[in-house]
C-alpha cells in the first residue's frame, strides 16, 4: 500500500496521528493515521469491529484517545466533550438518526440554538433562517420547512439532519451508514448533495459497508483493520474485490455460493395477494429453492413479508401451503402454517435486545421447557445449545446479553431460533444489513444449507448483487406489484434495475 | 386560526356537552333549564380552576416523557402549611387588648399597624406553603435528572411523603381559616366586580403564563425536544438536567397555589384533600390531546380537557345522576377522547 502524497501545501483540514484507544485491554484504535482535505469526500471502510465507530467517537468527543494527536487545519486540537467537537466544527450524522420526530423541519435544524431574543422564541425568524439555509444548500426535498419530521421519509429526515449540521458552520461532516435505509434513487440524491457541498469546500467523511457505492463516490479511501489504519488510497485506483481484501486480509473469490438447485414439491403459494399496499401479488416458493423478492425500497416487498407473516390484515387473496389454502390472521397462524420470519429490524422487531442470547433463542419455544409452571432449565440449554451449534454462534456464554453480540452473530441466533422446529418456509428481510463482509459470507453459507436440506427460502432484498447471486428465481417488486419472475442466472443487475425504476 | 382547527373537535365536544346538559337525553339523561345561566357557567369555571392549575403543571411534566403523582399530595400539604402558620400567628384586629396596649396611638394608625401585621402574617404564611411545593417539586426534579429512577416511582415515593406530613398538622384534622383572613377567603370565594371569581381569573392568568412560556420561549421549546427524542436534545446541548428540575418545580409551586385556592374555597385546610386530583388533572391533560409518550400536547388543550372533565361533572350532577354512574361516564369519556386523538394522529 503506498500513501498517497497530498499535492498541496495547506495543512489538511484534519489529520490523526498515532491515534489509540483502549477500552478494558482491549485496543479499539492502535496507532491510527489518516487525514481529510477540505473539499474532499474520504471513505472509512473495514469489518464490523474493526474501529469504525471509535474512531467516528473519537472525532465527535463522545471518547476521549489515551495517545495520539488530532490536527485540525495543521494546529493541535483537543476534543474533550461532544460540545468541543461542535465548536471545531465537526458533526456527526449518527445511523440512529437524531431528530426530534414531533418538531417540525425548521425546529430540529435549529434545536438547542433557536433564535431568541432573551428566551424568548422568534419562530418566524426561525423559519426564515431554515428556508434560507436550505435553499442555499439546494436541499429542495426538505423547503417545507414548517412540516413536522415523524411525516418525512428516512432519506428527508436525513437531509434534515444535514442542514442541521452545515446551520452550525460544520467543516468536517461525518456520514455513518448514511443510505443502509434509503432506496437507489434517494441515495443517488444524497450523493449529489454530498457532491455539493464537496464542492463549497466541506470535508466529508463517509462509512459505509456498501463498497460499490463508496468506489462512486468517494475521493479517497481509508481502510481500517482490527484497530489499525491498513493505508490510504485514492478511489480510481482500486476496485471492490482489492478493497474487500485489504479489509478482510484475504481474497475473497465470490461470497456467494448458490445452492445446488434440487427443487421439490410447492412449498408455499401465494394467489393474488392484497392488503394495504398490496396490488394482487402471486408466487410459488419451492422445497429447496430461494426465491428472491428484489425490489427499491418503498416497493412493496415488505409489505408483501408483513401479510405473509399475519402483520398486515390480508384483505383478497389465498395462501397456500403443501397446496392446501391456510388463514392468515395472525402470526401465530403463519407459525402453525410453517412460516417463519426474519425481520428486517433486528434490533425493534427481532431480538429483545436488554435480554441473554439464551433467553431470545428459546423465546419461541416456551412451552417446549415450561410445563405448567416449571421451567425446565436443561430443556432451554438444550434448545440453545443446539441453534448455537448448528448455527456457529460466536458467543462466551448463552447468558450473556445479545447486545454484546455483533451483528451477524444477532442475525444467525435469529436465525437459528427457528430450527427447533424446522419450518417449512423461511422468509428472510434484508438477512445482510448492517453485517460485516465476514458475518455475511457466513450468513450465505447458512442460508445455502438451509435450502441444501429442503427448506423452502423467500430472500428479500435491495441488494442486488445479493438476490442475483444467491436466489434461483428472482421475482420483481415494484408499486406493491410483481412486474416480472425470471431465472436468476437469466438477469443482469442493469436489467433487473430498469424494471424497478 | 391553525389552532382553532386543531382544536376543533374538543371544541365541539365542549358544545355537545353543553347541548346535551341543557336538553337531556330522552329516557336517559333529565333535561336543565337552568344549565346555561350565567351562575351555573361561572359556577363550572369555578369548579374547574383547581383541577385546570394543576393540569397546566402536569402537561409540562408529561410533556418531557415524565408524570408528577405528588400534585394531590403537594397542594394538601402546601394548603394545611399555609393554614396552620395563619393559626399560629395571632394577629386578630378584633381582639380588644390590642386597642388597649396602643392607646396612646390614633385609632386609625392601629388600623395601619393591624393591617400591616395580618398582611405580613398572610404573606409569610403563603410563602412558608409555596415553599414547601418547591421544595417538593425540586426533590422530585433533581431525583428525575440526576438519579435513574422513573419519575413515576419518584413522585409516587414523595406523593406518601407529602400525604404524611399534611396528616401531622392538627392530627389530621381540618384546620379553620382565621375569618379576619377576608383578603384570602376571597381568594377562593369572591367575584370581581360580583361576577367573575377571582380563582377563575388567577386560572386564566396563569394560563396565559404557562402557554406563553410553553409556545413563545426557547425553554418551551427545548421541552418539546426532550420529549421527542431526549438523546438528540442532549447532542445539541440543550440543559437536560436544569430544564427537567424547572418543570418539576413549576409543576409543584401550580400545586402549591391550587392548595391555597382549594383551602379557601373550603375556608379550611383538610390534610386528606386533593386524593385522586393528580389523575383529574391527568385526564385533563390527555383529553386535551397531550401525548403521554411526551412530545406532544399544548396548554390551550389541556384547559379545555379540563373543561370538559367540569362539564361533564358538573351537568351529571344536576341531572341527578347517581355518583356510580358519574364515575363511568368520565372513564367512558376520558377513553373516547384519547381513542380518536391516537387515530387522527396515526
Amino acid at each position: 500500500m503506498t500513501r498517497v502524497m497530498s499535492e498541496s501545501a495547506d495543512p489538511p483540514l484534519l489529520a490523526l496521528s498515532g491515534v489509540t484507544k483502549r477500552f478494558a485491554g482491549v485496543t479499539a484504535l492502535d496507532r491510527v493515521d489518516f487525514d481529510l482535505r477540505r473539499g474532499e469526500i474520504h471513505a472509512l471502510v473495514g469489518e464490523n469491529g474493526a474501529g469504525k465507530s471509535t474512531l467516528i467517537k473519537v472525532l465527535g468527543g463522545i471518547h476521549i484517545p489515551e495517545a495520539g494527536t488530532i490536527l485540525l487545519d495543521g494546529r493541535p486540537a483537543a476534543i474533550r466533550s461532544v460540545a468541543d467537537a461542535q465548536r471545531h466544527g465537526i458533526r456527526i450524522i449518527h445511523q440512529e438518526l437524531s431528530l426530534a420526530p414531533n418538531l417540525t423541519v425548521a425546529e430540529n435544524i435549529y434545536l438547542g440554538r433557536e433564535p431568541h431574543r432573551r428566551g424568548w422564541l422568534l419562530r418566524r425568524k426561525m423559519d426564515d433562517d431554515a428556508r434560507a439555509l436550505v435553499a442555499s444548500l439546494g436541499l429542495d426535498e426538505i423547503r417545507q420547512v414548517d412540516a413536522v419530521v415523524s411525516r418525512l421519509s428516512v432519506a428527508h429526515q436525513q437531509l434534515v439532519e444535514i442542514a442541521r449540521a452545515l446551520s452550525a458552520q460544520a467543516r468536517i461532516l461525518v456520514l455513518d451508514e448514511p443510505t443502509s435505509a434509503l432506496s437507489e434513487a434517494e441515495t443517488e440524491a444524497l450523493f449529489a448533495t454530498l457532491r455539493r457541498l464537496r464542492s463549497q469546500g466541506v470535508g466529508i467523511l463517509y462509512i459505509s459497508h456498501r463498497l460499490e457505492e463508496i468506489l462512486r463516490l468517494a475521493d479517497r479511501i481509508t481502510v481500517l483493520r482490527d484497530g489499525r489504519s491498513i493505508g490510504t488510497q485514492d478511489a480510481a485506483h482500486v476496485d471492490q474485490r482489492e478493497l474487500v481484501r485489504w479489509m478482510v486480509g484475504r481474497d475473497i473469490v465470490d461470497h456467494f455460493h448458490r445452492p445446488a438447485a434440487r427443487p421439490g414439491e410447492v412449498a408455499l403459494e401465494v394467489r393474488d395477494l392484497r392488503g394495504p399496499r398490496t396490488f394482487g401479488v402471486s408466487f410459488a416458493v419451492r422445497y429447496g429453492e430461494v426465491l428472491g423478492l428484489a425490489g427499491l425500497v418503498g416497493s412493496g416487498r415488505s409489505e408483501i413479508v408483513r401479510l405473509l407473516f399475519g402483520i398486515d390484515p390480508i384483505e383478497r387473496g389465498e395462501v397456500l401451503v403443501d397446496g392446501r389454502a391456510v388463514r392468515i390472521r395472525n402470526p401465530r397462524d403463519a407459525l402453525r402454517a410453517g412460516i417463519v420470519l426474519v425481520p428486517e429490524d433486528r434490533k425493534r422487531e427481532g431480538l429483545v435486545m436488554i435480554q441473554s442470547v439464551a433467553f431470545n433463542v428459546a423465546l419461541p419455544w416456551v412451552e417446549r421447557w415450561i410445563a405448567a409452571c416449571r421451567p425446565d432449565a436443561r430443556k432451554r440449554r438444550a434448545i440453545v445449545d443446539r441453534a448455537a451449534q448448528g448455527f456457529g454462534i460466536r458467543m462466551a456464554d448463552a447468558e450473556q446479553c445479545i447486545a454484546s453480540l455483533s451483528g451477524g452473530n444477532q442475525q444467525k441466533a435469529l436465525v437459528g431460533r427457528w430450527m427447533e422446529e424446522r419450518p417449512k418456509v423461511l422468509v428472510l428481510d434484508e438477512p445482510t444489513r448492517g453485517v460485516d463482509v465476514g458475518a455475511r459470507e457466513e450468513m450465505c453459507a447458512i442460508i445455502g444449507s438451509l435450502v441444501e436440506s429442503g427448506l423452502a427460502v423467500v430472500l428479500v432484498s435491495s441488494d442486488l448483487s445479493e438476490v442475483l447471486g444467491l436466489a434461483h428465481r428472482v421475482a420483481l417488486v415494484r408499486d406493491g406489484r410483481i412486474v416480472g419472475v425470471a431465472p436468476a442466472t437469466e438477469l443482469t443487475p442493469e436489467q433487473v434495475m430498469q424494471q424497478l425504476t | 386560526m391553525k389552532l382553532a382547527k386543531e382544536f376543533a373537535p374538543l371544541l365541539l365536544a365542549v358544545l355537545a356537552l353543553e347541548v346535551v346538559f341543557r336538553f337531556g337525553i330522552p329516557w336517559l339523561l333529565r333535561p336543565n333549564p337552568d344549565f346555561w345561566t350565567l351562575d351555573n357557567q361561572i359556577g363550572i369555571a369555578q369548579q374547574i380552576s383547581v383541577n385546570a392549575v394543576i393540569a397546566f403543571g402536569i402537561t409540562l411534566t408529561i410533556l418531557i416523557g415524565g408524570i408528577d403523582l405528588s400534585v394531590g399530595a403537594v397542594l394538601a400539604l402546601a394548603g394545611t402549611t399555609t393554614v396552620y402558620l395563619l393559626g399560629l400567628m395571632d394577629v386578630d384586629p378584633r381582639v380588644p387588648e390590642w386597642r388597649l396596649k396602643f392607646s396612646s396611638l390614633e385609632p386609625d394608625t392601629v388600623d395601619a399597624m393591624m393591617a400591616a401585621l395580618r398582611f405580613g402574617a398572610l404573606g409569610v404564611a403563603v410563602l412558608a406553603g409555596l415553599g414547601t411545593a418547591v421544595g417538593f417539586g425540586a426533590f422530585n426534579g433533581v431525583c428525575a435528572a440526576k438519579t435513574r429512577m422513573p419519575a413515576f416511582i419518584i413522585t409516587l415515593g414523595t406523593m406518601k411523603i407529602a400525604r404524611g406530613l399534611a396528616h401531622r398538622f392538627n392530627e389530621g384534622r381540618p384546620i379553620r381559616i382565621p375569618e379576619y383572613h377576608t383578603e384570602f377567603l376571597a381568594l377562593g370565594n369572591g367575584r370581581l366586580f360580583g361576577v367573575v371569581p377571582y380563582s377563575v381569573l388567577l386560572m386564566l392568568a396563569i394560563f396565559a403564563a404557562a402557554a406563553v412560556l410553553l409556545h413563545r420561549t426557547r425553554f418551551g421549546q427545548h421541552l418539546y425536544a426532550m420529549g421527542g427524542n431526549r438523546e438528540a436534545a442532549r447532542f445539541t446541548g440543550i440543559p437536560l438536567a436544569r430544564n427537567e428540575i424547572a418543570v418539576y418545580v413549576i409543576c409543584a409551586l401550580l400545586a402549591g397555589v391550587a392548595g391555597l385556592v382549594n383551602v379557601s374555597q373550603l375556608y379550611s385546610a383538610e390534610p386528606a384533600s386533593g386524593e385522586g386530583f393528580e389523575l383529574d388533572a391527568i385526564a385533563a391533560a390527555v383529553v386535551g390531546g397531550t401525548s403521554f409518550t411526551g412530545g406532544i400536547g399544548k396548554m390551550a388543550g389541556t384547559l379545555i380537557g379540563a373543561v370538559i372533565i367540569g362539564i361533564l361533572n358538573k351537568g351529571l350532577n344536576q341531572a341527578g345522576v347517581h355518583y356510580s354512574l358519574q364515575y363511568v361516564a368520565t372513564g367512558v369519556v376520558i377513553l373516547a377522547a384519547v381513542y380518536l386523538d391516537v387515530r387522527r394522529r396515526a
